[in-house]
């Protein structure tokens, strides 16, 4: 879907900022370019988009070559989420949503149908907000507007460069808690910018962790825990690495070490997609049943953790 | 004396030309910020593009801005002639560095996260532009309008020297002619109008962002609408067009004795006389009041027409001192009397056009002219007071100012100093009364009729008569300001018609009646 193939760009004489970055991402994954400040990860987003051209190297999007395409065409098929949003300040909230669909041409009727559809999805009332003004609304409402706005072309690929970032961190957890819930999102191309590790675990399928414009490794959450490639890796995981394994180990990849425990007439609760970590918050109160593949387990604190240790060996 | 007119009696009496100015001058104003908008906004979206040369494109616009408002109108008289267009085209510079400079401003103070993620959407350029960066710059561009709007008004008063009509017409005949109604008639407005163009801009620049989107289509129009006033009080032309000066055209001597007692009326401009010989010369005017001793009759091949009904009082100059002078300083009446009865008519317009015309320095002029009438003495001690001469704005009194210098100079133990340009009769004599200078040059006319608002019956009796007149003003002078006027010094520097040469002698016209009879033919 997205390839990048041996990349470089540079803004001064002194060192690449992107330093010969080759990747691909698959079709509906979600691939999150972690790192530092200064990492390369923004310049490397800003690529896919030519908001920057690369020095050399060729990027394809749906297999092309994206010189080949004006820059305006490739754009207008890329959702872009900004962290500041850059709601536009003279377009109310629904016309904020339709430029995109607007540019394209579509016909009225239709975008304003999609502006309310995606509205409603994002919990944001038509009725009450469809005229506001961006400034009237809350810093958590404005981001999902900026959503809103990249997604309502219905574009395949969406670029999201630290979607979060300006948000208070309460705010933060629920905004990303309802974008994973977005059915929307569940089969985009997406590529996400975040500096934060936890966010990266919680949302990517795959992540690219990158130092000085190269990537250190590219694989899922439990890879890098596992394996990492390098001392960087692994010391840029080490602080939160208790908490990373929780939230990127799942039920199901425990199952074998979870004890056979059976009660029938028990509702199930989880489901085995869901995390370790979940599962510890649900557990504290009352043993909880799990099924998975035909079978269920009753799961409860001693043994999800007695499973966790087993896994680790 | 009459009883004094009122300023509201005058704005009553002047109400129609007052309305015809302040349309003209409204016209003016918009036609030339208009313009610097459909310039000043794309130079300004141009540079914000091109950053390399913003600089060079502010930098030219500021230097247009420092150039004095009445020498940059001068600049366009020998490359657009007088009348509106050059007007338009001075007030047109003035207004391009706000329009220009707050456009680029602007479009540069428009949100760098709002402009990525509108590129990021896929905008092109020229959206870019119409949909975001001209929007929300929208109430700083129009700022600057509204800046270049309120320095328009301001220095449209001054294209009346130009002949482009005005409030300023009021404004410069009220200063020439020592009316201070007249000149609040034309400074009340003018003032006026640019509060109320502030106000109604201030109005637009804080309406909502989302109504300001349809501004952008409406106030062209509005301008526009603004700007054709200028075209409305143009609707009747002759085929002469005279050029009078602010002084002539409100004077009894001047433009209203013409009309009263010859009936000539003719399409007239006001217009500064430092251009009004040129002017004629090139065609651009057919008629216009002159001087008669004015050195450019002579240059520019004009023909002063005889004023075979009397209408224009004899014009004799002499100085005039306040009595206390003339005690403080006992020497300086005969030495400024040595220069009594030395100069005629031809004299002076000689003098005068080697200083207008042949761009002499009117001191070098002075000097020849005592070496020839062997008055030139050598300076003296200088040291027993300071005389200050003063003089107005046109070459007589530049060349009589020098004159006096070196005989004070040279025949006294006074040192001298000249304050000339001193603008009109009313700014000189003020000066003269105020004791800011001690003496100027004044002409027995201008006391009789501007100075001393001599009733009419008074003046009818006397005016045929150099002597009378100035026997009646020495007299009241003394009386009314206790100033004093010393002996004529000869010449009778008179208000008089004068038209091309070559056109009076095809129509054979020689005498005002003669050209009123033409122009009654034609019209």
């Amino acid at each position: 879907m997205i390839k990048l193939d041996h990349v470089f760009k540079n803004f001064g004489p002194q060192k690449n900022a992107v330093n010969d970055l080759s990747l691909e991402v698959a079709d509906g994954e979600t691939l999150v370019l972690l790192g530092t400040s200064g990492c390369g990860k923004t310049t490397t987003l800003r690529m896919i988009n030519r908001l920057l051209e690369p020095d050399s190297g060729h990027i394809y999007v749906n297999g092309k070559e994206i010189r080949q395409l004006a820059p305006e065409t490739l754009r207008r098929s890329i959702g872009y989420v900004l962290q500041n949003t850059g709601l536009f300040p003279h377009y109310t909230v629904s016309e904020n949503i339709a430029i995109v669909p607007s540019l394209l041409q579509w016909d009225k009727a239709i975008i304003q149908q999609r502006v309310i559809t995606l509205m409603d999805k994002l919990r944001l009332s038509p009725a009450e907000y469809a005229d506001a003004w961006p400034q009237q609304l809350s810093g958590g409402q404005q981001q999902r507007v900026g959503l809103a706005r990249a997604l309502a072309a219905d574009p395949p690929v969406l670029l999201m460069d630290e979607p979060f970032g300006a948000l208070d961190p309460l705010t933060r957890i629920s905004v990303r808690k309802e974008f994973k819930a977005l059915d929307e999102l569940s089969n985009r191309t997406i590529i996400l910018v975040t500096h934060d590790v936890e966010e990266a675990f919680e949302l990517g399928s795959r992540i690219c962790l990158m130092n000085e414009g190269t990537i250190q490794q590219l694989g899922t959450p439990l890879e890098l825990l596992r394996r990492p490639a390098n001392e960087f890796v692994a010391a840029f995981l080490a602080p939160q690495r208790l908490q990373l394994e929780l939230k990127a180990l799942k039920i199901k990849d425990l199952w074998p070490w979870l004890p056979h425990q059976h009660s029938p007439g028990q509702t199930t609760a989880l489901s085995a997609d869901q995390t370790c970590w979940e599962a510890m918050e649900a557990v504290i109160s009352q043993p909880i049943l799990v099924q998975y593949a035909q079978e269920q387990k009753i799961l409860d604190g001693s043994g999800l953790i007695q499973a966790i240790a087993a896994w680790k060996n | 004396m009459e009883t004094k007119e009122t300023l509201f009696d005058f704005l009553q009496q002047q109400s129609g030309k007052l309305l015809e100015q302040t349309l003209t001058h409204t016209g003016l104003t918009f036609i030339s910020v208009l313009l610097a908008v459909a310039i000043g906004v794309p130079a300004g979206i141009f540079i914000s593009r091109r950053k390399k040369i913003s600089g060079l494109v502010l930098g030219f616009a500021g230097v247009m801005q420092t150039i004095p408002s009445i020498a940059l109108l001068g600049f366009m008289i020998p490359l657009l002639g007088i009348g509106p267009k050059p007007a338009i085209v001075a007030l047109f510079l003035y207004a391009l560095l706000p329009i220009i400079r707050n456009t680029y401003t602007g479009i540069q103070g428009v949100d760098a996260t709002v402009m990525e993620a509108a590129t990021g959407m896929g905008m092109s350029r020229s959206q870019l532009l119409y949909k975001v960066q001209l929007p929300l710059a929208m109430p700083v561009i129009l700022a600057g309008v509204r800046t270049a709007t309120v320095i328009n008004v301001g220095v449209a008063t001054l294209a009346a020297y130009i002949a482009a009509g005005g409030l300023g017409e009021f404004i410069f005949g009220g200063i020439a002619l020592n009316n201070t109604n007249m000149m609040l008639a034309g400074a009340i407005p003018a003032a006026l109008l640019a509060i109320l163009f502030d106000w109604l801009l201030s109005l637009l620049q804080h309406i909502n962002i989302r109504k300001t989107r349809k501004m952008v289509y409406l106030l062209p129009l509005i301008f526009g609408v603004l700007s054709s006033f200028y075209l409305l009080p143009d609707t009747y032309r002759g085929k002469m067009l005279a050029g009078f000066t602010p002084e002539f055209m409100g004077r009894k001597d001047g433009y209203l004795g013409l009309r009263s007692v010859y009936g000539l009326h003719m399409r007239t401009l006001v217009i500064s006389d430092m251009i009004m010989y040129k002017a004629a010369y090139e065609k651009k005017l057919d008629v216009i009041s002159g001087s008669s001793t004015d050195g450019r009759v002579k240059a520019f091949d004009l023909v002063v027409l005889e004023d075979d009904k009397h209408i224009f009082p004899p014009y004799y100059a002499a100085p005039i001192l306040r009595s206390a002078t003339l005690t403080k300083y006992p020497a300086l009446a005969p030495a400024l009397n040595r220069l009594a009865g030395r100069m005629n008519d031809s004299i002076m317009t000689e003098l005068n056009y080697r200083v207008d015309y042949l761009k002499q320095n009117p001191e070098t002029v002075a000097r020849d002219f005592l070496r020839s009438q062997h008055l030139l003495q050598p300076t003296g001690s200088g040291t027993e007071g300071t005389i200050r001469i003063g003089s107005k704005i046109f070459g007589d009194g530049y060349i009589l100012a020098s004159i006096y210098k070196m005989l004070i100079e040279g025949y006294t133990n006074y040192a001298a100093v000249t304050k000339t340009g001193l603008g009109g009769t009313k700014i000189v004599f003020d000066a003269l009364t105020n004791d800011q200078i001690d003496l100027y040059p004044e002409y027995t006319g201008t006391g009789l009729l501007v100075l001393l608002k001599t009733p009419q019956h008074i003046t009818d009796s006397i005016i045929g008569d150099k002597q009378k007149v100035y026997d009646y003003v020495s007299q009241a002078f003394k009386k009314e300001f206790d100033i004093v006027w010393l002996t004529p010094i000869g010449f009778n520097n008179t208000y008089a018609l004068m038209m091309r040469k070559a056109d009076a002698e095809k129509w054979h016209i020689n005498n005002i009646s003669a050209l009123t009879d033409f122009v009654n033919k034609r019209q």
